[in-house]
């Protein structure tokens, strides 16, 4: 039978059906790919659903720190993750920004990162948190890391048949993680976004920035964060704005033009930077 | 007033509250009827093309295809249009913008509908769009070749790419600029704003036994639908008959027609009831928006702040076809040198057809816009002359005998008391306003307007039952924004009976009293009036049989609460409802029925006054008023402006139920929050760029203050029911006003363009404005 | 018919075995098959928060949901939600407070409060305007909902 509704138990299951089916779409949480469905730009003859798979419902620490999030975790539980302390605070706060309560009962971390829009709240916080995304394939697993799994415009590093599995945090390291997302209204797609993290390590601190909404991809460039590292002065927190600024590539659309976006890089970078620093007790 | 008033002035919820929270409230894609077909619409991709021909050869034979319609199936006289009849329900000859409705099918599954509309082919040969007023108007090409020919109601001027054009004048206005010590002139830009309401458009369309047409759909007319079917289908009206279901919310985008003649001519065509409701999609692309203005604004006074004289002229985007955008207009002029004594007056502007969706009513009708201009120049006029902008506008307000634009009479003026409450209310100039947050910025904001009620006519009747219990029918839809209740409420006061006796009939063009439209802020004052004419007729009635049966005068009898008429300072002389019904109905004089009609016959212009030309709206209706202060707060970093608080007071004559009166301010209000800072409908060249719900966004829980003060003056108009004039738009017009004096007074950045979005708060902040 | 699939699901405390394509929505069968039209189709993107129901427990939108993915599952309803203690307190306090005008956002708001006050039963203004700007409204303005809704959940609490 090469049409229906599919529900492997196991991954290596689900990857064997996306090989014998090639046109069958994946469904976890659905909300995107139903929606896209209802405006007809859809209309799969099978769908393998991931909802009875066990190991990618769990959101489990990892030995010696850290977590792996089950590609089926939903954004309500992530929002709720009280685990992700320190930096690993930056996602918490991103999946609770994340449309609406509603809307985060059913969308899940596996299915916002493989669609891959960038006006999603998880691909700069995974950016930021220094995150890999595992991917599932007929031959095995492998990692990549967040700031190359995010390769363009709905675009990612997943090849045909492949599929997200998990999405692995590193050990939180104690500081602050935040995410800040300006947006028309509430729920809305980031007109930008940042994320955060700032680390103390003794006297210095160290700072990962990603900006999201400005680009097809999370944008974070390493010469700004190195700037943002250290003891920064308020010339450097100018420089790595200007940094990624340049660097941003946003476009025009409803929720702004590229110009405003390329205004708000800096300044909601500052913003961010000057609370995680208070915060963290680093103030200059 | 003898007995204390039972149900008027009560907050009495919604009569049909529990149906509503129980889910089993009907609205237009709840019905079924046997047999029934779907309907779908093929739309127009091309924003101005003549229509060569069709081939529905594929989409006739696909399985489950009943019946297409194109243009070719509405005849070229057949055209409507509320005042210039330049509409064929479908593009007819010509399409004239992107997403206009040209062919529809009926068949068993709205699936298959849907695939045979695109299976239709149609033939075009583009024209060239023009997509904006200036664009059109310089512009050879004509959108409506026939326009001259065109049927009107009013002296439109139509000619070319120009719709219309309205003037009016009073005093002498460059006398007016001469004696004025300073005269400041700005130009103002509004957007379109889409309605959302949450009930996308639709109808259900059934040929009965007797081969008349039944027609169910989301309206605020339902004597409008019935009129605008008859000639768009050149049927007799006797031949069609309207009703209503409940309406998911409607903000003047279902006045006018949308679908209802398609499904109509489907439902005949296929000789089957055909249902068709509209995407959210085809919601935002094919029914009406808000119109876009173009404001240029002169004001001239005197140092010490007293009012001279004010020259407004507009430049309106009417879209395709005119529906109600001479009203709009018209209306929009009339408002536009606000509620203030100016004796020298020119207003004028042009209405200019273009490739787009059509422009339409939408609550406030003109006003919000031009008052988005008038009440941000006088606080700017207030800031020169070093006055606090309340004072300068307490200083120049109608008063009393004033008249407003045109001459009017006013029947009742609560304006000032408007004003001083809402300033008292805030803490208006008393200190430091709340502190602004770290990192932004924040201030008061104040403006008012006038808005009317009225217009056009009404009817009423009611009836006493065999049981004494009455039966109330009005020809008014109830939009959810609980004029069944009012109506009610007034029918029972008038009558001195419980509400529970009142038995309110749901509009329906065979048994109603003709009722013009819920819309223009009427159905209070003019149902509402025509409701108590009908009910002091049924009086007069039980009055006869009382005296018949008490044997004395008629004019020794009163209604007593409760259902009864007694012998005035005779209380226990009284016979009820019930007995005196039992007598008309098997005795003598007949069942009681009593009826009201009338139109609203105040001419709106003197012309002793005032000089028009354009005019299309003769006689207008009672003037309602509003003020109201915003606090708003502008985030630095962002340029994100939030209205944290809102005291908005509303002159409504008498609130005939104070928790509905205080419902449309509240969501007056935030719907003017949603127009100030949030919506915008983009085009992307001819095609609108977000009709959707992702990409259009409205306020949400979170864009809305908690902290919003609904604050009801009284002022008795002697015209109005109980003296009520009406609350529904009244609200909303000067809440963009406002909210740009607040951003002024907070960040010191005066806008001239909406919506007042981050973006151009921000620029204005940075200097940067584009 | 090889194009539909056979499922099996609870609505309202009734189980319902239903014949279904595979890409047809929980709203559709809900409102077509069912003729449970409470549920609304405001916008059919997961916008606008009318179609909301209950999926075991758990509030979700009914067009975003195939009905195929959801056998075994249970679906609530406003039609069904009338012996639910909560749904009924809010109910009458939507009444009451006018937090209703046309209507047709109700059921959605209905769902959408009683989820939020099974996480929080005592929610401040925030918490409601946080927990339900998922579910829009174009006639209220939303502080009558607001009101009802904490209004509620002092009876409830009672």
């Amino acid at each position: 039978m090469d049409t229906g509704l599919f529900r492997p138990e196991s991954v290596a299951e689900a990857l064997a059906l996306l090989a014998r089916l090639p046109d069958a779409k994946l469904i976890s949480g659905g909300a995107s790919l139903v929606a896209m469905i209802n405006a007809r730009l859809a209309d799969p003859a099978a769908l393998v659903s991931l909802a009875g798979i066990g190991e990618l419902k769990q959101i489990a620490a990892a030995p010696g720190g850290g977590f792996r999030i089950g590609a089926m975790a939903r954004h309500r539980d992530l929002a709720a993750e009280s685990r992700f302390s320190g930096t690993l605070a930056v996602l918490q706060m991103a999946a609770a920004q994340i449309a609406n309560s509603t809307v985060r009962n059913m969308g899940t971390i596996g299915g916002a990162v493989a669609h891959a829009d960038p006006g999603l709240d998880y691909p700069p916080a995974l950016v930021a948190a220094d995150a890999s995304i595992e991917i599932a394939a007929a031959g095995g697993r492998r990692q990549v890391p967040a700031g190359e799994f995010f390769v363009d415009w709905f675009t990612t590093a997943l090849q045909p048949g492949e599929m997200v599995s998990a999405v692995h945090l590193p050990a939180a390291r104690p500081g602050i993680g935040l995410y800040h997302k300006f947006a028309r209204v509430s729920g809305d797609y980031a007109t930008v976004s940042v994320a955060l993290t700032l680390v103390r390590e003794g006297r210095a601190i160290s700072t990962r920035a990603a900006i999201g909404g400005c680009g097809p991809t999370p944008l974070m460039v390493a010469e700004a964060n190195r700037l943002l590292s250290g003891d920064p002065t308020a010339e450097n927190l100018r420089r790595a704005g200007e940094l990624l600024q340049a660097a941003a590539d946003p476009v025009d659309d409803v929720r702004g033009s590229a110009e405003y976006r390329r205004m708000l890089i800096p300044r909601m970078l500052a913003r961010a930077f000057d609370e995680a620093r208070l915060r963290a007790g680093a103030a200059r | 007033m003898s007995a204390p008033s039972e149900s008027v002035g009560r907050r009495v919820p919604r009569l049909e509250s529990r149906e509503k929270v129980e889910g089993r409230a009907q609205y237009i894609a709840d019905l079924y009827r046997p047999g029934m077909l779907h309907g779908a619409i093929l739309q127009s991709p091309f924003p101005h093309a003549r229509i060569r021909g069709y081939d529905l050869a594929e989409a006739l034979a696909m399985p489950g295809v009943h019946a297409v319609v194109t243009g070719d199936d509405f005849a070229e006289p057949n055209r409507m249009g509320a005042f210039i009849k330049d509409e064929h329900a479908l593009a007819k000859d010509k399409v004239r913008y992107v997403g206009e409705p040209v062919a529809a099918v009926a068949a068993d599954t709205e699936a298959i509908a849907r695939a045979a509309a695109q299976a239709i082919r149609v033939d075009y040969q583009e024209l060239p769009a023009l997509l904006s007023p200036e664009e059109a108007l310089a512009s050879p090409v004509h959108i409506h070749e026939g326009v001259e020919q065109y049927f009107k109601v009013f002296d439109a001027g139509s000619q070319g790419n120009l719709c219309s054009r309205t003037e009016f004048t009073e005093g002498d206005i460059e006398r007016g600029f001469l004696e004025s010590d300073l005269v400041f002139e700005n130009h103002f830009e509004t957007q379109a704003q889409a309605h959302v309401a949450l009930e996308p458009c639709g109808a259900l369309a059934e040929v009965d036994p007797q081969g008349r047409l039944t027609i169910w759909s989301a309206n605020q007319s339902v004597f409008r639908v019935q009129a605008c079917v008859a000639e768009a289908l050149g049927i007799p009206m006797t031949r069609i008959r309207c009703l209503t279901p409940r309406i998911g919310g409607a903000f003047g985008n279902k006045m006018e027609p949308h679908v209802q003649p398609i499904a109509a001519a489907l439902a005949l065509k296929a000789k089957r009831p055909v249902k068709m409701i509209l995407s959210r999609e085809e919601d935002f692309e094919m029914v009406r928006a808000r119109h876009p203005f173009r404001i240029r604004i002169r004001t001239g006074v005197k140092r010490d702040g007293t009012f001279v004289a004010r020259e407004v002229e507009v430049l309106l985007d009417c879209g395709a076809f005119a529906d109600d955008s001479p009203g709009v207009l018209g209306f929009g002029l009339l408002c536009a040198r606000g509620p203030y004594r100016f004796p020298h007056v020119r207003c004028h502007g042009r209405l200019v057809y273009t490739n787009k969706l059509r422009f339409g009513a939408y609550r406030g009708f003109g006003n919000p816009q031009v008052s988005l201009a008038g009440e941000s120049q006088i606080d700017d006029i207030a800031e020169k002359l070093g006055m606090d902008p309340i004072e300068l506008r307490l200083k120049n307000i109608l008063r009393g005998d004033d008249r407003p634009l045109g001459g009017q009479i006013l029947t009742s003026n609560g304006l000032r008391e408007c004003v001083e409450r809402v300033r008292d209310a805030s803490g208006w100039g008393k200190g430091a306003p709340s502190p602004a947050a770290p990192g932004k910025k924040r201030a008061l904001g104040f403006a008012l307007c006038g808005h009317i009620s009225g217009l056009l006519a009404s009817g009423a009747i009611v009836r006493i039952l065999e049981d004494g219990t009455v039966v109330l029918n009005v020809g008014a839809n109830d939009i959810g924004q609980g004029s069944d209740t009012v109506l009610s409420q007034i029918c029972a006061d008038a009558l001195k009976i419980p509400l529970e006796n009142v038995a309110f009939v749901s509009p329906d063009t065979d048994g109603s009293p003709y009722n013009w439209g819920t819309t223009a802020s009427r159905v209070t004052f003019m149902t509402g009036r025509a409701v108590v004419g009908a009910a002091a007729e049924a009086e007069k009635q039980l009055k006869q049989q009382a005296s018949e049966m008490l044997e004395c005068a008629v004019e020794d009898l009163e209604l007593v609460a409760g259902g009864a008429v007694a012998v005035k300072g005779v209380p226990e002389k009284k016979i009820g409802f019930f007995e005196i019904a039992k007598r008309s109905h098997w005795f003598a004089g007949g069942p009681i029925i009593g009826s009201h009609s009338w139109v609203y016959d105040n001419p709106t212009v003197d012309p002793k006054r005032a000089a028009a030309i354009g005019l299309p709206f003769p006689r207008i209706g009672a003037y309602s008023f509003s003020a109201i202060v915003v606090d708003v707060e502008v985030d630095e970093v962002t340029g994100a402006a939030q209205v944290k608080r809102a005291w908005s007071a509303c002159d409504v004559g008498r609130a005939i139920n104070p928790l509905l009166v205080e419902g449309q301010i509240e969501g007056g209000v935030v719907q003017g929050i949603g127009f100030a800072l949030i919506e915008e409908m983009v085009w992307d060249g001819a095609r609108l760029a977000n009709p959707t719900l992702m990409d259009y966004k409205i306020p949400t829980t979170r864009e809305a203050p908690y902290e919003l003060y609904p604050i009801i003056v009284e002022s008795r108009d002697a015209q109005g029911p109980f003296g009520a004039k009406g609350v529904g738009e009244v609200g909303l017009v000067p809440v963009p006003a406002a909210i740009g004096n607040a951003v002024k007074r907070a960040t010191g950045v005066r806008l001239f363009k909406l919506p007042f979005s981050a973006e151009r708060i921000l620029r204005g902040m940075l200097g940067t404005q584009q | 018919m090889s194009d539909t699939l056979h499922v099996t699901i609870k609505v309202n405390d009734r189980s319902v075995a239903l014949d279904v394509p595979l890409t047809e929505t929980l709203l559709t069968s809900l409102r077509d098959r069912l003729q449970l039209t409470g549920a609304k189709r405001g916008c059919n993107q997961g916008v606008c928060g009318a179609c909301t129901v209950m999926l075991d427990g758990v509030a979700v939108r009914a067009c975003l949901s195939l009905t195929a993915n959801c056998e075994g599952q249970s679906v609530l309803t406003i039609e069904g939600a009338g012996a639910d203690r909560a749904i009924a307190a809010l109910q009458d306090a939507f009444i009451e407070a006018g937090a209703l005008q046309c209507g047709f956002c109700t059921p959605g708001q209905l769902i959408a409060a009683r989820a939020l006050l099974e996480q929080n039963p005592d929610p401040s203004v925030e918490d409601v305007q946080k927990g339900m700007s998922g579910n829009l409204c174009r006639c209220t303005g939303y502080n009558k909902i607001i009101d009802a809704v904490r209004t509620a959940a002092g009876k409830l609490q009672a």
